[in-house]
This record gives C-alpha cells, sequence and structure tokens, in this order.
C-alpha cells in the first residue's frame, strides 16, 4: 500500500518534472507590459475617433532560432491599447473610442484613426553580436475624415534598445526594447502629426 | 593518498593565497578628471537632474548607473536634491526621450522656448543638468572553469579571469544660464577572479561601483562650486 502510494508520487513528480523540461525547451512567450506617461503638447482641437483593429491588439510575432524553431513568441496584449489611452487624450480635444470606421458618423468625430502594426523587427545579441536588445515596429497609421476619405496612410518606424548588461532576464529585456520603442512611436506620433504634409493640409482647409 | 592531497587544499598557506588574491581583487584604479567651464552653485531650493544619453547605436549609458550616480549626490551631509531619472522623464514626455533629447545647450534653449516645458522645468526647480554618457566593457577573459555532478555530490575545478574597464563622462549644463559649465571624466579598471575549489569563489572588481562613487562626489563638488 505504502509502496504503491510512493511509486504514485514518484511517477507524478517525474510527470510534472517532464512537463516542465519540455516547457523549458519550447518557446518563451512574452506579453508586452508597460507603463505610457502622457505628453506634454498643446492640443489640437480636433474631435478623433479611434479604431482598434483585431489585427493591433492581437499582433503576435514569432522569432525563430538560427536552426528554424520557434523561439520567441511576443503578443502585443494590452500594451497599445494602454499607450494610445495615455496618448490621445493628451493631443486632442476629444478622443472617442470606434468599434469600427463604419459607426464614426454617429459618433460626431473629425477625423478617424486606424493604427496597424506592419512590420515587427527584433536583434537578439547572440545573432548580432552587439551588447543590446533591439526592437523596431513599423507602423501604419490610417487617418480618414468621417465619410471614409483618406487623409493620410502615415509610415512611422519606431525602435527601441536595452543594455544586456542590465540584471534582467531575456524576457525581461525584450520586453523592456518594445517598451522603449512604443514610447519612441508616442514620441514622434504626438510631435509629428501635425507635421505630416497631408494632415497639415487637410488641418489647414478646416 | 588522494584524502592527504585533498586535505592540502586547506592547508594555511591556500588561505593566505586566497587573501592575497582577495585584495588583489578589490584593488581598481580610478581616475577623474575635471574640466570647468563656468561658475556653479546651488540654493537648498533648487534641484539637480541626471540623465543617461542613450542615443548611441551599440551602447546606452545604464539606468543604474544613473541611479548610483544619483543617489550618491543626494546623499552625504552636503546632499543635493536630485529628482530620479524615470520621475523627470516622463514627467517632460517627449522631450527627453532618446530621439528627442537635446543634444547640445542650443537645443536646450530651444527647448526652453516651449511654455510648457519651461513650466514642467519651474515646478521641479532644475538649476543643473547633468548628462552621463559611458559604458563598462568587458575584456581579456581568460581561464576555464568545468563543473561535475553525480550521486555523491558536485563540484567545480579551474579559474577564470576578466578585466573590467568603465569609462564616463558627465556634461553639466546650467538651465538658469543656459550654459555648458563643465565636463566630468571617470576611468576605472580592474580585474575579477573566479577560482573555483569545488565551490567557486568569485572575486569581484568593483569597478562600475568606483567610478560611480567617484564620480558622485566629484559632482557633487562641483555643483557646489567647491
Amino acid at each position: 500500500m505504502n509502496e504503491n502510494f510512493f511509486f504514485k508520487h514518484i511517477k507524478r513528480t517525474l510527470g510534472v518534472l517532464s512537463i516542465i523540461l519540455v516547457q523549458s525547451c519550447g518557446t518563451s512567450s512574452i506579453v508586452i507590459e508597460g507603463q505610457f506617461p502622457s505628453p506634454n503638447v498643446n492640443k489640437i482641437p480636433l474631435s478623433i475617433g479611434v479604431v482598434y483593429a483585431q489585427e493591433l491588439i492581437n499582433f503576435n510575432y514569432v522569432e525563430y532560432s538560427e536552426i528554424g524553431e520557434e523561439e520567441y513568441s511576443i503578443k502585443s496584449g494590452q500594451s497599445h491599447r494602454e499607450l494610445f489611452d495615455a496618448l490621445l487624450p493628451s493631443m486632442f480635444e476629444q478622443v472617442v473610442v470606434l468599434d469600427s470606421a463604419e459607426s464614426a458618423a454617429s459618433q460626431e468625430v473629425d477625423i478617424i484613426f486606424l493604427p496597424v502594426i506592419e512590420e515587427f523587427q527584433l536583434a537578439l545579441p547572440n545573432k548580432t553580436k552587439l551588447d543590446v536588445f533591439e526592437v523596431w515596429i513599423k507602423y501604419n497609421l490610417r487617418i480618414s475624415d468621417t465619410e471614409g476619405n483618406g487623409i493620410a496612410d502615415w509610415i512611422l518606424t519606431s525602435y527601441g534598445k536595452t543594455p544586456t548588461r542590465s540584471m534582467r532576464s531575456v524576457e525581461n529585456s525584450i520586453n523592456q526594447a518594445a517598451v522603449i520603442a512604443l514610447r519612441d512611436f508616442a514620441s514622434s506620433f504626438s510631435l509629428g502629426f501635425s507635421q505630416v504634409p497631408e494632415i497639415r493640409q487637410w488641418l489647414s482647409q478646416r | 593518498m588522494s584524502k592527504l592531497k585533498i586535505y592540502s587544499f586547506f592547508e594555511p598557506n591556500v588561505y593566505v593565497f586566497f587573501a592575497l588574491l582577495f585584495l588583489q581583487s578589490a584593488c581598481t584604479s580610478t581616475t577623474v578628471d575635471e574640466f570647468r567651464q563656468g561658475q556653479t552653485g546651488i540654493t537648498t531650493e533648487e534641484s539637480v537632474v541626471i540623465l543617461g544619453r542613450r542615443q548611441g547605436n551599440e551602447y546606452e549609458t545604464r539606468e543604474e548607473f544613473v541611479g548610483c550616480v544619483g543617489d550618491r549626490v543626494s546623499s552625504g551631509q552636503d546632499a543635493i536634491t536630485v529628482i530620479p531619472e524615470r520621475e523627470f522623464i516622463d514627467a517632460m514626455f517627449p522631450w527627453f526621450e532618446p530621439r528627442t533629447a537635446p543634444t547640445g545647450i542650443s537645443n536646450l534653449e530651444r527647448l526652453m522656448a516651449d511654455e510648457l516645458v519651461a513650466q514642467q522645468m519651474e515646478e521641479f526647480g532644475v538649476r543643473y543638468m547633468v548628462w552621463l554618457d559611458g559604458f563598462t566593457e568587458t575584456s581579456g577573459r581568460t581561464g576555464s572553469i568545468s563543473c561535475t555532478a553525480g550521486p555523491g555530490g558536485a563540484g567545480c575545478f579551474g579559474f577564470g579571469s576578466w578585466e573590467d574597464d568603465s569609462s564616463f563622462n558627465a556634461r553639466v549644463w546650467d538651465v538658469k544660464s543656459r550654459q555648458n559649465v563643465g565636463t566630468i571624466n571617470t576611468d576605472a579598471s580592474g580585474q575579477s577572479y573566479l577560482p573555483a575549489l569545488v565551490i567557486p569563489i568569485p572575486l569581484i572588481a568593483r569597478v562600475e561601483a568606483n567610478a560611480c562613487s567617484r564620480l558622485g562626489d566629484q559632482l557633487k563638488a562641483f555643483v557646489k562650486g567647491d
């Protein structure tokens, strides 16, 4: 009886250990998490309707190892939603979250904003031989009027890096580099929005 | 016979060897030089903000080092109020991000023309802005350590060593007069050892910590105008 009980526990422990071993050999999953400050910029007198597309919220990038195995899986999670929640109210007079671009007409907004990630790149120190983790994110920021006419397709690339010497795990370092890239995006977006020629022209015609 | 050999590791002269090794590892050489371009001085109402340069492609000044220098300047009898880097950068967002931070005093002057920036800076009471730029490099890794584990136990044997070199410079800007008032350069180097006789014994040279404390002390004296 006692022997059975002992073997049962041994089996269970070995089972748990093998799961841990299999998991440790698999893909490391990272969900980008960070805090984003509100920008100190003058507000643009516009009511903006923002559409958070599923492809932005569910964005997932997979980094493959040199032998073609999945190494890191990086998910956007709520990070972009939190970033825009901190960014847009400080930049515009009014911010309305829209379910779709079509619902803009009933919401009395001036412009519709649809951010999309076009490309994501990760550079790891063991591949670049540099002492930094690097992240590039290329966005396509679609801005249109309430009738759906395109005002601008603003392509914005952001960059973030974090040093390897920091006492962080690889996962934390990648997350930190991604958060810095998101901050870089927020910085370029808040300072550059009114400077985009198409947007500037549209603003001047209002 | 083998038992006698193992006991010989614990003879007094082995302790002397480790003590000497430890003393040697504790020695790091640090050089600090100061270049003053203007008069300095600070009142109790005024503060200093210490920021790390992060524009370089291959390295960036670590937040931990910036925090260490800040702690050094804001502690002791003649402590100066230091605004934490992260708090300042977040409050001034997006003006002090790697891509937007002012790289020269003329950029700062342009930035201060913005009403929101000037107001925020006034609230912090920033008198001096210190830009730290540099990194610590590890070189000359030699030796090897091998570890084995078996049913009877585990152990490591071998010897490793490496050299750390830190090089940092601090540029001090007077926010009130919009002037570059000086630069402090710090270079530190030291050798670290890792002997392993059953258990590895790290004898780490505190190169970056020494660079931080010397730079912090010098910066404090510089800002006070001593």
